[in-house]
């Protein structure tokens, strides 16, 4: 088995998203004028921007919301890719990272429980391609479901980068201040991170204990019409 | 129980009877074992052996593997989920999906289990999605009113407006597309793409049996060639090159094409490939060659269009005719020409006069007569001797072939070569006349020869055409013969210097050795000599530090000499 020590060698990446595409989770929530418009989709911030107005109009009118709409929703989509590209170009943190994701999220009338291992390094996952087989094992028509597992994977994914940026950062400090503090510093950096040794080297099994498994066993539920009713109530007194 | 049936039949058949525990793979995975990792494995799933990370080392690979495929076939009628077994496995479900795809590409899960059912389900259900999303914006992007608002706003009718604006213009971009979601299928659209990873298939690709589905070396070596096909409906299609693909079908209008070029440009194949167009100048040869009728072309092409092999032909025919006509009236002497051109050729072949002979070929020429030109030409070309005997030759054939007397040529020859008195010849007087410009051994003059030509104008003329040409070929052998030899005399010789040229370069080796040997032994010996010396040094300071009484030094040097 080859040491740890090896993958810590390699070239600084610089800041993107830890998936085969780098797209960007854009979540939007607009309220104007007791209209409410919430979306959520994933933007390629390598397209020019002159986009996001394009798609702002072409959105409103799809959809027959009010003009003053198509603003509001340029400006959070700017607003949101344009605080994605203050990260790039700073390096992150690119040892071994395995972390955690937790899925609980209800589309229409799909309720969603799950989790599962993501490797912050593996830069071809595919959260689209994971949520296509997850639906299709489990016998899931909603067509939107898809997506939007995908999407709440690629947020979390999203929130864990910008740690790792923030963990690179104090890596570089911390060497700066005073020798040897590298081991302490990625045993700090990997504090998110599942115990990789734990993991791997003294569980002699990678199978997963018995009672473990119904942590990490997708639980999905078909609410009907009222629980959903009662769901979205709660949603919105949450919001308030 | 982890025993593997190889089944060539290929049938997704059920897997052997539980009492057997026979589990059927297809024959393309035969490669699996369970006690290692093959180089298909290696291949698909590079990031478990390049050693690049401690969650991913050829061993916690097996264990993955292993499980996976015990975990089927505890039931494996059932259809194994990436799902069911993702909650068991410790690891980055990336990677794991990666290893469930492998396995499931190649048969080694799931291959038993009813495919056909949730194939056919799938493919509803794509059907299904895809209607949907043309329906419109999704339902979960809506608008909906406050709960507390006072004006509850209906749902616009999204799904009917969309189709409506794809009707009327043909193309619109559907609502929500991103600029590459666009785009990218314009470019896709050039050339040969992989329809798994998108990327160009230059090298060659497989392309499956039931539709234009084609997937890249790549991908399919990694095993990913899609849903729902398995890999025995693949055919390999090699497009290196625009050479080898279209080197091996050429059209009728190709070949045309290159026929007419190749008359037209003769070998000038840098020409004929630039009129030829889609192919290239070795196609181009290599077609030609192929040709039933190829080197005849190249033939005339070499020759050009002047004198062919037809066109001697016809000349002989033409003297043929012509000779089969006057044979009625050969006393009457009015073919001079050809005639003295005849006894000339003879008294040529007989007299065996070398300085003669430029003027005779001057008269030939005059003659016009093709063959005989040619005849001369070949008899010029070896000496007078040879031509001598095979025109010799020449007559003898004919004479047993025809049973004619040989005395039509043989009053000749005798006549001419020993200068006797035959007495059979008819025309003493004429014959004397001979003789003189014979043994005159002086150019003939034409007057003279055409004197005694009249006079010998007996001899059928098909008989003398006919000797003349076996005398031409004969001669033409003897030439063969000659130069045959010739070349390899220079064969020989060249060998020979080869030869020499080698032995020598031995030697000189050999030399350097020695020489090298001898300086050798000189450095030997003067190692030889230091040594020595060095060695009496040493006994010298050894013997004076005696005396001096270092005992401790001395122990020192005895040890670190």
């Amino acid at each position: 088995m080859k040491l740890p020590a090896t993958s810590s060698f390699k070239a600084p990446v610089k800041f993107r998203m830890p998936t085969a595409d780098n797209l960007v989770p854009i979540r939007l929530d607009i309220e104007n004028e007791g209209q409410r418009y919430k979306d959520a989709f994933t933007w390629n911030p390598s397209d020019p921007d002159s986009e996001v107005v394009v798609f702002a109009k072409k959105t409103v009118r799809d959809l027959k919301l009010p003009p003053q709409f198509t603003t509001q929703i340029a400006q959070s989509i700017q607003s949101q890719l344009t605080e994605f590209r203050s990260y790039e170009g700073q390096d992150m943190y690119t040892a071994e990272k395995i972390v955690p994701i937790k899925l609980d999220l209800r589309v229409n009338h799909t309720l969603i429980r799950d989790q599962f291992l993501w490797d912050l390094n593996n830069y071809d996952s595919d959260p689209e391609e994971f949520a296509r087989t997850f639906c299709k094992d489990l016998a899931i028509d909603d067509p939107e479901v898809g997506p939007a597992v995908a999407f709440a994977i690629r947020e979390q994914l999203y929130e864990i980068a910008i740690q790792s940026v923030a963990s690179a950062r104090e890596i570089k400090i911390s060497k700066k201040g005073r020798r040897g503090a590298e081991h302490m510093s990625a045993s700090k950096a990997g504090g998110n991170a599942l115990d990789l040794m734990k993991l791997f080297r003294f569980n002699s099994s990678i199978v997963r204990k018995r009672k473990e498994w119904e942590v990490y066993e997708p639980f999905v539920d078909i609410l009907s019409n009222e629980e959903v009713d009662v769901l979205e109530a709660r949603e919105e007194r949450n919001t308030r | 129980m982890e025993f593997s049936q190889h089944d060539p039949n290929l049938k997704p058949s059920r897997p052997g009877e539980p009492e057997f525990e026979l589990y059927t793979i297809p024959s393309h995975s035969s490669w699996f074992i369970w006690d290692d990792i093959h180089e298909t494995e290696r291949i698909a799933l590079k990031d478990f052996f390049d050693g690049s990370s401690i969650s991913r080392t050829p061993k916690i690979y097996k264990e993955y593997r292993d499980f996976i495929i015990n975990k089927y076939r505890e039931e494996p009628s059932r259809r194994l989920t990436f799902t069911q077994i993702r909650k068991s496995l410790v690891g980055d479900v990336s990677l794991l999906h990666k290893v469930f795809n492998f396995l499931d590409k190649w048969g080694l899960i799931n291959f038993g289990a009813a495919s056909d059912d949730s194939k056919d389900l799938l493919e509803d259900k794509k059907l299904k999605n895809r209607i949907r999303v043309e329906e419109g914006a999704p339902i979960g992007v809506r608008a909906v009113a406050m709960p507390n608002s006072l004006k509850p706003i209906t749902v616009p009718p999204f799904g009917v407006d969309g189709r409506a604006v794809v009707g009327e213009t043909g193309f619109k971009l559907p609502p929500l597309a991103s600029y590459s979601d666009i785009f990218a299928g314009l470019v896709e659209l050039k050339g040969l793409k992989c329809a798994n990873c998108g990327e160009r298939c230059n090298s060659g690709c497989y392309e499956y049996s039931k539709d234009n589905y084609r997937v890249c070396v790549k991908c399919f070596k990694n095993g990913n060639y899609g849903e729902n096909k398995s890999m025995d409906n693949f055919k390999y299609n090699d497009c290196t090159g625009n050479g080898i693909t279209h080197g091996d079908a050429w059209t009728e209008a190709e070949t045309l094409l290159l026929l007419e070029s190749v008359t037209k440009h003769g070998d000038d194949w840098e020409l004929v490939a630039q009129n030829v167009n889609t192919k290239n100048k070795l196609d181009c040869i290599s077609k030609l060659i192929e040709l039933p009728f190829g080197e005849f072309m190249m033939g005339s092409a070499h020759r050009g269009s002047a004198t062919g092999p037809t066109g001697s032909m016809n000349s002989v025919k033409q003297g043929l005719s012509v000779s089969s006509e006057h044979q009625e009236i050969t006393k009457t002497g009015d073919q001079v020409d050809e005639h003295m051109n005849e006894s000339e050729q003879n008294g040529d072949a007989a007299n065996q006069e070398p300085p003669a002979k430029r003027k005779r070929i001057a008269s030939l020429s005059d003659a016009g007569s093709s063959l005989v030109k040619q005849v001369s030409r070949i008899s010029t070309m070896v000496g007078p001797h040879i031509t001598a005997v095979a025109a010799d030759a020449a007559v003898t054939a004919l004479c047993d072939e025809i049973s004619c007397p040989r005395e039509i040529f043989d009053g000749d020859d005798d006549y001419l070569t020993d200068g006797s008195w035959s007495p059979t010849m008819l025309y003493e007087s004429e014959r004397a006349h001979r003789i003189d410009a014979s043994e005159m051994k002086e150019k003939p003059s034409e007057s003279e020869t055409k004197e005694t030509s009249t006079k010998k104008n007996d001899i059928p003329l098909t008989l003398k055409i006919r000797a003349a040409t076996a005398t031409a070929l004969g001669s033409a052998a003897a030439n063969a013969k000659l130069l045959a030899d010739q070349e390899d005399r220079e064969i020989e010789q060249l060998v020979a210097a080869i030869i020499e040229a080698q032995l020598q370069k031995l030697h000189s080796k050999i030399k350097h050795f020695d020489d090298l040997e001898l300086i050798m032994d000189k450095e030997y010996a003067e190692m030889l000599d230091l040594k020595e010396c060095i060695v009496e040094q040493r006994i010298d300071v050894l013997q004076k530090a005696f005396i001096a009484g270092v005992s401790k030094w001395r122990d020192q040097t005895y040890i670190k000499p």
